[in-house]
């Protein structure tokens, strides 16, 4: 059990928490509710000026020529801010904890990598003005073969995307282009399953589709300092981003966080701030910078898109033995987190599930589209879709029950994972266990038996060598199947009954269902 | 330069004004207008209003309904003589799309939008606008082949025959998200029965071209035969016949072909 040492942590935690199963107010809810909660934009400071940035209309284009001296005589303008007024207009985010080369510039200079990348800033005195200037910016554009898919940015002869990466991939500890796992032999073990199924899962980037989209206001206060209203998620992050960007100390700063209109991590790339900051420094003025609702929709960064080919054996009693991924992780131009996502990525493989064989490569790669960063889970959630779509497939192919496969696969206490790392605190058996009771489909009694506690390490705890060298490849069983959706060999018992038709929800409970009773089943099965 | 706003008390004053100004655009409810505005469209630089009361009128007594183009999509809704128009009305946005969106102004929204034309379309709608030269009734085909070319011109109301029957009037929209979202395809059908036999259907597609289009082919296919399986089928195979749709976030062109006749089908059948 997880312990809290609380000789250290007396303050820590109270043990005597009753929370689960109850209703609890939220803090922010009644400043929601009685629109009274504050955001970066409630400010409306005098002689605020705003920007607006000029953003490429090309995925992948060199720029000829900027011409902006329409738009600096355009009325009401204030400022125009090219890339060369950036102090250190190349920044990568993680470099605040020195993780990945510098690669995005806060205004595009000579190319442009993805469609809608900012190239020109202008600070006005409205945001009508700055609009009417947008239109007066020439761009010559020279347009470049672009590249939208990860396996095809891979190839030899690819566009490069981004020369901080020419192989179109993040580098890893400064010489790797991918993550690798290797745990045991996967290729010896898929050539000796009864069944081995590969398959290609893909996902689409998602926007986060915040109600507030991206902004800031920057106002110079006394003593060279500037105060920042902002919508990030994450604020120091974005204080050390601006100091970097900027070239000056972090203290030069005040940064004011409010309420953040919805995040779900699209609000960590601190998008507005650095600009936002500079139009101030520049002009001496409040400035305010906020993302239209296209400008959020469509350049704003999404969680990435991502390509997963797995490839299982598994044996004709429902035992996994090998299971091989490829993963992409689509960044689109520039890194921004996902090569973290690629890490998070090959540390979760093979999932909750004990394998004894596992390999896994997985890479971050750089394409033509809009940069891709955080989202829930990043890194995991897409890889989590897919092998649990491959876990349904597996037992269809062995004609087993899903809920019971999944039983069987689970990691138990002192199984060895495919990190080398002994499992503790599992409870994948328990969970399913509950949601098969939940959901009224029927297990037999053996897997309701079967605990997370009982019956692991072991065998279990074995780490088989890794072979240094690939060998070549070796001779598949004649009667390997490698479709999950023919019927099963008669050889093994029949396949267990369908669910139950879909019947109405059983009504709730008349009786007032407390927590503790509606979870107790956890425990209870566990005990039993 | 700064947007202006103008606001008139007749109609004819702000179809004046919105004639002789290239950058002028007439606002209804502002669910379009203020959309563009807000996202930095620079074409805009008058706003032309109207508190003419003859648009915010509702005729709904006689057998020809006509509909001031002020009148919002909620109105629609609270009117019980409309009650063939309330599918098409709560399909458009959320209540507070409904509350400001008009009839008139849906005459103007481009893809995904503008379903409740749709349904005009296939009603055969006649739309009284009033321009430069004076005002007239234009059908709204012709219309919406024009529409590029109408914004200097003023829509003062949308009139049309009520469908002689609650089941000759059939509408539909298929969209990602209910039901506010922005429609994969929209359909709309008007089957007059002779006995048992359709006579003067015409059948309404949205998203399946630039604009809202008559499917001519699958209105042939319809036109007096009984509205059995064999010629919804028949129907359902034209539907496709002389669309152009577009790709979108919502769907690309080829899923609108496939699902076209899909969704016919089950207009035309009565399952949706």
């Amino acid at each position: 059990m997880l312990e809290l040492r609380k000789d250290i942590f007396a303050d820590e935690r109270d043990d005597n928490l009753k929370e689960i199963g109850k209703g609890t107010q939220r803090q922010d809810m009644l400043g929601h509710v009685t629109g009274t909660s504050p955001y970066f934009d409630d400010h409306k400071l005098q002689g605020m000026l705003h920007l607006k940035v000029v953003r490429s209309a090309h995925s992948h284009a060199r720029l000829r020529r900027v011409d902006t001296s329409e738009a600096e005589r355009s009325q009401g303008v204030r400022r125009v801010i090219r890339g060369s007024d950036v102090p250190r207009n190349l920044n990568t985010l993680l470099s605040l904890i020195n993780f990945g080369k510098d690669d995005e510039p806060s205004l595009a200079v000579d190319k442009v990598r993805y469609k809608g990348e900012p190239i020109v800033a202008i600070v006005a005195e409205s945001p009508r003005e700055a609009y009417e200037a947008i239109a007066k910016v020439k761009i010559d554009y020279e347009p470049l073969p672009a590249v939208f898919d990860v396996e095809e940015a891979l190839k030899p002869g690819a566009p490069v995307v981004n020369e901080v990466y020419p192989k179109n991939t993040f580098t890893y500890y400064e010489t790797y282009d991918h993550q690798k796992l290797r745990f045991g032999d996967a290729d010896r073990a898929l050539a000796s399953a009864d069944h081995v199924l590969e398959q290609r899962y893909e996902m689409s980037p998602i926007e986060h589709a915040p109600t507030e989209t991206n902004g800031s206001i920057a106002a110079p206060d006394t003593n060279g300092r500037y105060i920042v209203y902002t919508s990030t998620q994450a604020l120091f992050f974005s204080v050390d981003t601006c100091a970097k960007i900027l070239d000056v100390p972090s203290n030069t700063f005040h940064f004011i966080g409010g309420t953040v209109g919805g995040g779900f991590g699209g609000k960590v790339d601190t998008l507005t701030e650095p600009l936002c900051i500079l139009g101030a420094m520049l002009t001496g003025r409040p400035v305010r910078y906020v993302f239209g609702r296209e400008e959020e929709m469509q350049y704003g960064p999404p969680r990435g898109a991502e390509r997963i080919y797995i490839k299982d054996g598994v044996t004709r009693d429902g035992r996994i033995v090998a299971r091989k991924i490829r993963a992409y992780f689509d960044s689109g131009a520039y890194t921004r987190l996902s090569s973290y996502a690629a890490v998070k990525c090959a540390a979760h493989l093979p999932g909750p599930y004990t394998i004894p064989n596992v390999y896994g490569d997985v890479y971050c790669v750089f394409t033509n589209r809009t940069p891709a960063t955080a989202m829930r889970g990043f890194g995991v959630t897409a890889m989590d879709f897919a092998i649990e779509c491959q876990m349904d497939k597996l037992a269809h192919l062995v004609g087993m029950d899903p809920m019971e496969f999944r039983i069987l696969n689970a990691y138990r206490d002192g199984d060895m994972k495919a990190h080398r790392r002994e499992a503790k605190n599992t409870a994948l058996i328990e969970c399913v266990q509950v949601a098969a009771e939940k959901a009224k489909w029927p297990i037999r009694e053996e897997f309701k038996r079967m605990s997370s506690r009982k019956d692991g390490g072991g065998a279990r705890a074995a780490v088989t060598p890794t072979p240094r060298e690939t060998h070549a490849p070796l001779a598949a069983p004649p009667q390997q199947r490698t479709t999950y959706d023919r019927p099963p060999v008669a050889t093994r018992e029949p396949p267990p009954p369908p669910p139950p038709p879909v019947s109405p929800p059983p009504s709730r409970p008349t009786a007032p269902s407390h927590g503790a009773t509606r979870f107790s089943s956890v425990f209870g099965t566990r005990r039993r | 330069m700064p947007v202006t706003v103008k606001t008139f008390t007749s109609s004819g004053e702000a179809a004046a004004a919105l004639s002789s100004d290239r950058s002028a655009r007439y606002l209804g409810g502002g669910t379009l207008v203020m959309r563009a505005l807000n996202e930095g469209d620079v074409s805009i630089s008058t706003i032309v209003r109207a508190n003419d009361h003859a648009m915010m009128r509702i005729d709904a007594t006689g057998s020809r309904v006509t509909l001031g183009a002020g009148v919002t999509f909620a109105r629609i809704l609270a009117e019980r003589d409309l009650a063939f128009l309330h599918p098409p009305a709560r399909s458009i946005g959320g209540p507070a799309v409904r509350n400001m969106g008009t009839v008139g102004g849906n005459l103007f929204a481009s893809n995904p939008y503008g379903d409740f034309t749709v349904a005009m379309l296939a009603l055969d709608a006649t739309v009284s606008v009033q321009g430069g030269l004076g005002s007239r009734e234009v059908p709204i085909e012709e219309f919406l082949q024009s529409r590029e070319r109408q914004t200097g011109t003023l829509v003062l109301a949308i009139s049309f025959t009520k469908p002689a029957s609650a089941d000759a009037f059939r509408y539909c929209k298929i969209a990602r998200i209910k039901p506010k979202g922005g429609a994969v395809i929209t359909l709309a059908a008007y089957l007059p029965m002779n006995g048992s036999r359709i006579v003067g259907a015409r059948v309404a597609l949205g998203s399946m071209a630039p604009i809202p289009i008559r499917a001519r082919a699958a209105e042939r296919a319809l036109e007096g035969r009984s509205l059995d399986a064999s010629t919804i089928s028949a129907a359902a195979t034209a539907a496709v016949e002389g669309t152009s749709p577009g790709d979108n976030a919502l769907a690309s062109a080829w899923y609108r072909r496939e699902i076209v006749g899909v969704h016919l089908r089950r207009l035309l059948s009565g399952q949706e």
